[in-house]
């Protein structure tokens, strides 16, 4: 009985064996081509999840970069054979030439992939969804947007086709801003429909939203300042930052030429450079007042000091430093104020060989200011020949020494906060950070005191004047260096100040690049904008003005 | 055969059977919560694809209200209304006004 049962089990177990080898061979030998076919079409397909790149928003919530949903309208020419009537549906729902699209199905028919269009609205995509043509499908796409467009270009920065950060803050903050797409299993049939979804393999992870420390209000009025001076005066180029006085960070920067980032097909390269990051400059008369703060630290001078710039010129070596006129006897605050080269150089050459190179130094003059933008440029204080008394004379003047617009924001940002040297952001920050103090508080407001001169009547700069509030600052004008040395038909104008003098709340650096005319110089270049800026910046900012005017 | 023998031979008998008995019952049960677990899995499944269809739908229409506010709110456009529509000016002079 036993021995039946174990053999009856045996017997069935090696007939279904020997029934299943049998079938598989059959199966093998008979049907493997159809079977191979049918395995290929019903396969096993990864599909993309999209996600969208987080959004850039301005300190104030404004958006300045946003991933907007568009679909790419695919079909398999292998699969799909279109008659003229649905090209003709097709290329009209998608707003494409009927001959055009037969041409390229035509083309494509022996490829498997073809985009009927790529990246149209979601709407575009229903209506064409709605045609119900069999073998057109669609493929979620996410397309970046720049709501402030030309405005804040530089700052914002771009992204590639693959939606990659490439400039600015897209490629500085890339990797938060960044998204993953996620992956799922699916089940597809032969016409590349998903029939069951399989399996979940990852999450797509959107892009975390990020907030820049720019003011678009600020950022607009910057612009648009700085658009008006250059078509005013011709200019080649130009920028304007803001800092914002109390955290350093940076509340406007514009940069012209500028570029629309939603239309980069037209753009020329040298457009797209943020200047005010990338381009060096002598910085001209707008380092006196370091030379001067270097003068006070030195206890040789004060601010009651006088110095005679008579008779309007002085011999240093082989070099002759000259003033417009003949201004006799000056104050510090006057030698500041009417930006006398004889003033300066007198006081440069007084004092001990390194003093003003090391007020440079200390102010920032040959650091990166870190902002936190890519492409950032390091300008350079040569400090190798200050025997020299001329070296000495022309650094004490700006000259000799290279730096960028951010730089000497920083430089004038540290005058702002009375000695103390503040990191710049370009990210909104909660709170000032800790700075390091460069120099003694009552030093600099002695020193910040004395550039209040600069708006008045007997300043190189009475247009900077702002309706209802003491400004403090310094012009310069610094001739470009060309073929055969300095040239003396193309300048750089700048204006450099803050506001309010006694309790700042903006840094406002001006630059403008090769104006053309009469007047080139940054009082009259620089200075103007200066005061349009800031006198919009203050009333945004609800800063109460000072006196009527 | 002693008596004894065939006793325990009976105990193990009966024991075998309740083991396979319950390792049956297991293995059912087992087959059932896997169908269970496989139901559940796919309805989780249209739920996830659901919510993600309703998160990319409130995603799009999100981005685009922030490009539609990003464009009328711009200060250009405040500006040139502020001008044109309304006919208002910056004040260019301070003046205080005692009241």
């Amino acid at each position: 009985m036993s021995r039946w049962r174990h053999l009856t089990v045996v017997g069935t177990f090696v007939a279904l064996a020997l029934g299943l080898a049998v079938r598989m061979a059959y199966l093998n030998v008979t049907e493997r081509a159809f079977l191979q076919e049918q395995g290929d079409a019903r396969s096993l397909r990864y599909e993309t999840l999209a996600a969208s790149r987080g959004i850039i928003f301005d300190r104030n919530g404004e958006p300045l970069a946003v991933s907007t949903p568009v679909v790419s309208i695919w079909i398999d020419p292998t699969q799909t054979e279109l008659t003229p009537a649905q090209v003709g549906l097709l290329a009209k729902a998608s707003d494409l030439d009927v001959r055009e699209l037969a041409g390229r199905v035509a083309r494509y028919a022996h490829r498997e992939f073809m985009f009927v269009k790529r990246r149209v609205s979601p709407q575009v995509a229903h209506d064409v969804n709605a045609l119900g043509i069999p073998g057109v499908h669609f493929e979620r796409e996410y397309r970046r947007y720049y709501p402030a467009g030309e405005t804040a270009a530089h700052v914002v920065g771009i992204t590639n086709v693959d939606d990659q950060g490439q400039e600015g803050a897209e490629l500085a903050f890339d990797n938060e801003l960044r998204s993953v797409q996620g992956r799922k299993l699916v089940l597809k049939d032969s016409r590349h429909e998903s029939v069951k979804d399989i399996e979940y393999i990852t999450a797509p992870r959107f892009g975390r939203d990020l907030a820049l420390s720019l003011d678009l209000r600020l950022q607009f009025f910057a612009d648009r300042e700085l658009r008006t001076a250059i078509e005013d005066h011709h200019a080649k180029a130009g920028t304007v930052v803001m800092l914002d006085a109390h955290t350093g960070e940076v509340l406007a920067m514009a940069n012209q030429p500028s570029f629309n980032p939603n239309e980069l097909s037209r753009v020329a390269i040298d457009a797209r450079r943020n200047r005010a990051i990338t381009d060096v400059y002598e910085p001209g008369s707008t380092v006196k007042p370091l030379t001067v703060l270097a003068a006070l630290e030195s206890g040789r001078f004060s601010e009651d000091s006088v110095i005679d710039t008579a008779p309007g010129y002085l011999q240093v070596g082989r070099m002759l430093v000259h003033d417009p006129l003949n201004r006799g006897r000056l104050s510090l605050g006057e030698i500041l104020a009417r930006s006398s080269q004889v003033g300066i150089a007198k006081i440069a050459l007084t004092l001990d060989e390194r003093m003003v190179f090391d007020a440079f130094i200390r102010a920032g003059l040959s650091d990166s200011t870190s902002c936190g933008l890519p492409g950032e440029v390091v300008g350079k204080v040569p400090g190798g020949e200050l025997k020299n008394p001329i070296v000495r004379t022309t650094l004490a003047y700006g000259y000799g020494l290279t730096i960028t617009p951010l730089q000497l924001a920083q430089a004038y940002l540290m005058l702002a906060t009375g000695g103390v040297r503040l990191p710049i952001s370009i990210v909104r920050r909660d709170s000032a950070p800790q700075g390091q103090r460069e120099f003694d508080t009552e030093t600099v407001e002695s020193l910040v005191r004395m550039m209040k001169g600069v708006d008045s009547a007997h300043g190189t700069a009475p247009k900077s004047r702002v309706a209802g509030y003491e400004i403090a600052g310094k012009t310069g004008t610094a001739r470009k260096v060309g073929p055969n040395g300095y040239d003396d038909e193309r300048h750089v104008a700048f204006f450099a100040g803050l506001a309010p003098a006694d309790d700042p709340r903006v840094v406002v650096i001006v630059v403008i690049d090769e104006p053309q005319g009469d007047k080139v110089g940054g009082g009259d270049v620089a200075g103007p904008v200066f005061s349009r800026v800031v006198a919009r910046a203050l009333r945004v900012l609800n800063v109460e003005p000072e006196f009527a005017s | 055969m002693t008596k004894s023998r065939v006793k325990v031979e009976r105990r193990a008998t009966w024991q075998w059977g309740l083991a396979i008995g319950v390792i049956y019952a297991a293995v059912a049960a087992s087959g059932v919560w896997v169908a269970a677990t496989a139901q559940s899995v796919r309805g989780l499944f249209v739920a996830l694809e659901r919510n993600q269809d309703q998160q990319d739908a409130l995603l799009d229409e999100y981005s685009r209200l922030l490009i539609e506010r990003g464009t009328v709110s711009s200060y250009q456009n405040v500006d040139q209304v502020a001008e044109r529509q309304l006919a208002m000016r910056f004040p260019e002079a301070v003046q205080k006004v005692s009241r």
